[in-house]
């Protein structure tokens, strides 16, 4: 590389080139009288120099490069070619910075150029402006280049995205307070969460330094204890005023984000590099915005259907244990039996009384705990409907009495449950503590006096088990006394 | 019954599979009330986390400090 180019330029020479040096004094007259005109490398140079510079000031030059090379001097050197000819040629590095793209061998770009001659190599060359790309525009291949770029370090990994916060906490927001975008977002956060707590980190979103200061904002906005996810963005504008979200500094800053960013730039056709780092794309601010919400938007209804479902599941529950139990108390035999019992004697009565106090206990405990926390689940879930919109405070109102009706209903029916298990219960239990039933011959009544029985006549005994027929052999009226 | 919730969506998940056993299945009364009475405080749980965050707009400034936003942005801050 040094064979083909000796680095003429060690220092940016100013723009207004330095004047050619004043031709050399011409040589003492020769001894032969031959009329000819003897002119030093030096003073043909000089000539050579002043007709090419003065011939090619400004000139536009098509070619393809070849042998790019940054010096350490930062200048760039290379080749400008096409088919049958080349041409050296070098830009300074001021210009080299203005360039948004990367000059590189293959390149086929259009130069602004003016020649120059180096005297000391015999050689000229191309001192460039500045390149224009051939076909693409430089802002495009820039992009494709970053692109590309970016994409073979992995920035764009589908495996690198991460998802939206269930219930972000606070939500920080990068952009420049004096635009659209900022506006939109609060329009939208505030009408669909009014809670939300937004964390707004300003920047400079088009201009010199705004990506540096997009990259600053981002790194800051990480940092915000409680910050769980990022908007970056601004609203619509020209390819050259998003230009910043397609800088290199401003994708590795989303990247770098410990917590998930959102891109947000321009409208729906407007992709930038960010679009392809940030781990999910929005296509407007206000889309942006609504992602974050939504998302919250649907845990509350999955949590309301969850706490509805919660409460029909153990209310079903405790329904179908009534049942149960008032299908007992329905089956013939046992209806009325308890009271019955009851009446026929002061043992069987203190001990069914017991029993029912220990019952009656038991279940009252549980439905105590039951209405509890059933209450615990109702009152929540109408607060916060009351306290989310208060524009519907009529409406809100009507549930609310309705769910204390509801619930009132419930409280009475589960009471006769609890009084109607206790009922059905008893007698079951003192059968099987050795009581019995006695039946007539065709069943149709219960005995309870022994004076409608006469010895001689067949009865039925129910025991807890099983049934026995009998014939009455002897009748004492008088031994047990009411 | 553990009392702690590690986060919402823990909390989330461990709701849908007590709402699932208690439809499912025919558990005896205690451990019924017994989950029950967890899936209550998950969703009271879950409703608070819903609700907690303030409603506020704040302004991180170059010295990395926290400010009310301005009243045109909708902040409690000075216009």
């Amino acid at each position: 590389m040094s064979s083909l180019f000796d680095l003429p330029f060690e220092e940016e020479p100013e723009p207004a080139a330095a004047p050619a040096p004043a031709p050399a004094p011409p040589p003492p007259p020769a001894p032969v009288p031959q009329p000819r005109r003897v002119l030093t490398v030096s003073e043909l140079t000089a000539r050579i120099r002043t007709l090419l510079e003065e011939t090619f000031v400004e000139i536009w030059v098509a070619g393809e490069l070849s042998n790019c090379k940054v010096w350490n001097t930062g200048h760039l050197y290379f080749t400008l070619k096409d088919r049958n000819a080349q041409i050296r040629g070098v830009m300074f590095r001021s210009a080299l910075r203005r360039l948004r793209f990367t000059p590189k061998d293959g390149l086929r770009v259009v130069a602004r150029a003016r020649v120059s001659v180096y005297d000391q190599k015999g050689d000229y060359q191309l001192l460039c402006e500045h390149f224009e790309p051939e076909g693409l525009g430089a802002l495009q291949l820039a992009f494709d280049q970053l692109k590309k770029r970016l994409s073979a370090d992995g920035l764009f990994d589908e495996r690198r995205k991460r998802p939206l916060p269930s219930l972000p906490r606070k939500i920080g927001v990068v952009t420049s307070l004096d635009g659209a975008a900022v506006r939109d977002i609060i329009k939208v956060l505030r009408r669909r969460h009014p809670n939300a707590h937004i964390v707004i980190r300003p920047a400079r979103v088009q201009g010199e330094g705004a990506a540096m200061d997009i990259a600053r904002a981002m790194a800051a906005i990480g940092k915000v204890k409680g910050v769980d996810v990022v908007i970056v963005g601004r609203g619509g504008g020209s390819i050259e005023d998003l230009w910043a979200f397609n800088e290199e500094v401003v994708a590795r800053a989303i990247a770098g984000c410990p917590v998930p960013t959102i891109s947000a730039v321009g409208h729906e056709t407007d992709v930038t590099i960010a679009d392809f780092v940030a781990d999910v794309r929005a296509p407007t601010p206000s889309a942006a915005a609504e992602m974050v919400v939504t998302r919250k938007e649907d845990f509350c209804s999955r949590i309301d259907r969850l706490s509805q479902r919660l409460g029909a599941a153990m209310g079903g529950r405790m329904r179908r244990l009534e049942l149960r139990i008032r299908a007992l108390e329905a089956r013939p035999g046992y209806a009325g039996f308890h009271g019955r019992l009851v009446m026929r004697g002061r043992h069987a009565a203190e001990l069914t009384h017991a029993m029912r106090r220990a019952m009656l206990a038991a279940l009252a405990r549980r439905q105590r705990g039951y209405q509890a926390l059933r209450l615990k689940l109702e009152t929540f879930d109408l607060r916060r409907r009351l306290g989310q919109v208060r524009a519907r405070l009529v409406s809100a109102d009507g549930r609310l009495n309705a769910a204390a009706a509801r619930s009132r209903h419930a409280a009475d029916a589960r009471l006769r449950g609890a009084a109607a298990r206790l009922e059905s219960l008893s007698p079951l239990a003192v059968l099987g503590r050795g009581y019995a039933v006695c039946w007539n011959a065709d069943r149709t009544a219960i005995i309870r006096d022994a004076s409608s029985v006469s010895p001689g006549e067949r009865v039925h005994v129910t025991l807890h088990r099983g049934e026995l027929t009998a014939d009455v052999i002897e009748n004492q009226e008088s031994r047990i006394k009411n | 019954m553990s009392d702690s919730i590690k986060d919402f969506e823990a909390a989330i998940a461990e709701l849908e599979t007590i709402v699932k056993k208690l439809e499912e299945g025919d558990l005896p009364l205690e451990k019924s009330l017994e989950l029950y009475e967890r899936g209550v405080h998950l969703s009271r749980f879950c409703h608070a986390r819903l609700e907690e965050t303030e409603r506020r707009i704040e302004i991180l400034n170059e010295r990395g400090q926290l400010k009310p936003a301005p009243a045109n942005l909708g902040g409690d801050g000075p216009e």
